[in-house]
């Protein structure tokens, strides 16, 4: 069961503002279907990894773009992204 | 002309000379024109498409160099990046998105001279398996127009199935290329995880997601198989094929195959007719000499509680970057301040959105991690586990795609646990990274079913293989369009 207070500030975390009264439910709904993972009995198992060595990376080098990218953006002022206040 | 053949037939018939590009692509935009009204397959179509054909005529004519699609008309799901084209994920908050770059997959079709018709909906951000959570309207079934295409691919599925275009290219997170393939009578292809590049599909839950194409017929599927698998540099993930041609030999056939049938996948809540159709298509293969055995692989019961609580993670981390600033619509910073000016941004996504990034905000949180997400990991190794131990006795594996038949529009859009277990037969491909293909086998009360056949990791070509000997045993009536 996951209370409405809960939902709110995780969704305030997210930055996320809830106009839909039914999310709470289906959100409680949804959590309560994953309860099911209690009874799977994989207290024992161990979580596998995928490994990449690190000689498989891509060179990590400089390349240039034949576009000006920042002129993508919706809010930009010059070389800088455009963000509004934060206080 | 007939547009209503295989993508391996167009490439004859332009060879042969017998079809120009131009009228053939002409020929599909009619049909797109035509049909798309009633089927809402397109988001958005490419205008110059017939003048592309024509350039490829050109090319033909004058014995220039050209590639192996010779302009087949394709759809591409419109999660998957085209550059300066419009890519909207089926979001509002995408709306006027231009792509910047090509994703891996289309840089390749476009080297082999393939033409790209238009971009495909889908559920927003890849998120559901109806299409009805697409922020532009849901895609209808061709088969029956009051009934889900399936999804989250379902724009690829329509356009495929009602003859919109040759083949399509969609991504498969828990079965959104096989289950609306299944819906709608085409071949979905997921491949062993790595084997397609992601670069350039806008990411939902990276760790499990694959782009796979929805053909006419299995050998279209290893056709574009053999032309967008590889490794790439711009994506860690994918695994080298050593260049395997997957059409070689596809009629090798499945003589002395063994064969698991998965019992939790025929199991409760299945339907009639989806379980007598599978277990024909059992004794087909028997009768080809396949041996089929029952096996049980108890996690999948767990399976798409785990697929959902590890989507909605990475969905909640992968959706963080919507926030408006880089990538969304013309909504002006002035006079907010930041975090209010990103929850009003944020209205644009849809409900499904909203409510799988808060369950992806709850589930790796603290306090709850260990009950979800760490569980959910521990399933997906248990699951691997069983399945790597299944296939040291069998080559293949056996289910319906979809335990149910094709659902009416609007049935089950309120019901998030009923839609979850719609799931529970393609999770587990990509919960443990192996290949799987959903074979058009049947048709019932006019809606069409699916049967999956997974195999191991790299063991994509067997899986073809299998998939073209099921296939040949099948005539199906024609989608009624």
């Amino acid at each position: 069961m996951v209370s409405r207070e809960e939902i709110e500030h995780v969704a305030k975390l997210m930055r996320i503002e809830i106009d839909d009264p039914t999310i709470y439910e289906r959100v409680d709904k949804m959590m309560g279907y994953f309860d099911i993972l209690d009874s799977a009995g994989v207290e024992s198992e161990e979580i596998s990894v995928r490994e990449i060595p690190i000689a498989n990376l891509r060179e990590d080098k400089y390349i240039p773009f034949d576009e000006k990218l920042i002129e993508k953006l919706n809010h930009y002022k010059g070389t800088y992204v455009r963000a509004p206040k934060m206080i | 002309m007939n547009i209503k053949i295989s993508a391996l037939q167009f490439t004859r018939e332009v060879k042969s000379g017998n079809i120009s590009v131009e009228d053939f692509i002409a020929k599909t935009m009619e049909q797109i024109h035509n049909v798309d009204d009633k089927l809402h397959a397109f988001l958005s179509l490419n205008e110059k498409a017939v003048d592309q054909a024509r350039e490829i005529d050109k090319k033909i004519k004058s014995g220039g160099k050209i590639g192996q699609c010779l302009g087949m008309p394709i759809s591409i799901k419109d999660n998957i990046c085209i550059k300066d084209t419009k890519t909207t994920c089926a979001s509002k908050m995408l709306e006027n998105f231009i792509a910047p770059y090509d994703a891996t997959v289309i840089t390749k079709l476009k080297q082999q001279d393939a033409i790209f018709v238009g971009k495909v909906n889908l559920d927003e951000f890849a998120m559901g398996l109806s299409t009805e959570f697409s922020a532009y309207g849901p895609s209808k079934n061709p088969w029956n127009t009051d009934y889900v295409p399936g999804g989250s691919s379902g724009g690829s599925a329509v356009s495929v199935s009602a003859f919109e275009c040759v083949a399509s290219l969609g991504s498969d997170t828990g079965g959104s290329v096989r289950n609306p393939a299944s819906f709608c009578s085409t071949v979905g292809y997921k491949p062993t995880y790595g084997l397609i590049s992601r670069y350039g599909l806008i990411s939902y839950a990276n760790s499990i997601e694959q782009i796979g194409p929805l053909t006419r017929t299995v050998e279209d599927a290893a056709f574009m198989l053999n032309l967008i698998t590889g490794v790439d540099p711009n994506d860690n993930t994918t695994v080298d094929n050593k260049n395997e041609d997957y059409l070689k030999d596809i009629d090798s056939g499945i003589q002395g195959k063994k064969i698991g049938i998965i019992k939790e996948m025929i199991g409760d809540g299945i339907d009639p007719s989806v379980l007598s159709a599978t277990k024909n298509a059992i004794s087909k293969l028997e009768g080809l000499g396949a041996i089929c055995e029952e096996i049980s692989l108890d996690m999948v019961k767990y399976s798409v509680a785990a697929y959902y609580a590890i989507t909605a993670t990475e969905a909640g981390s992968n959706l963080a970057r919507y926030d408006n600033l880089r990538y969304g619509y013309d909504f002006p910073v002035e006079g907010y301040e930041f975090n209010s000016y990103i929850e009003k941004a944020r209205k644009k996504l849809g409900p499904e959105v909203i409510r799988r990034m808060i369950l992806g905000g709850f589930v790796p949180s603290a306090g709850h991690a260990g009950k979800y997400f760490l569980k959910a990991l521990k399933v997906k190794s248990k699951l691997t586990r069983q399945i790597n131990d299944a296939f040291k006795k069998f080559d293949l594996l056996i289910s319906p795609t979809v335990p149910i038949l094709p659902f009416k529009i609007g049935e089950k859009i309120n019901d998030p646990a009923a839609l979850f277990l719609i799931d529970i037969n393609t999770v587990t491909a990509n919960l443990t990274g192996k290949p799987a293909i959903s074979i058009p086998y049947a048709i019932s009360n006019g809606l069409p079913i699916g049967i999956q056949l997974i195999a191991n990791s790299m063991d994509d070509k067997l899986l073809l293989q299998a998939a073209y000997a099921l296939e040949k045993t099948v005539k199906l009536p024609e989608v009624p369009i």
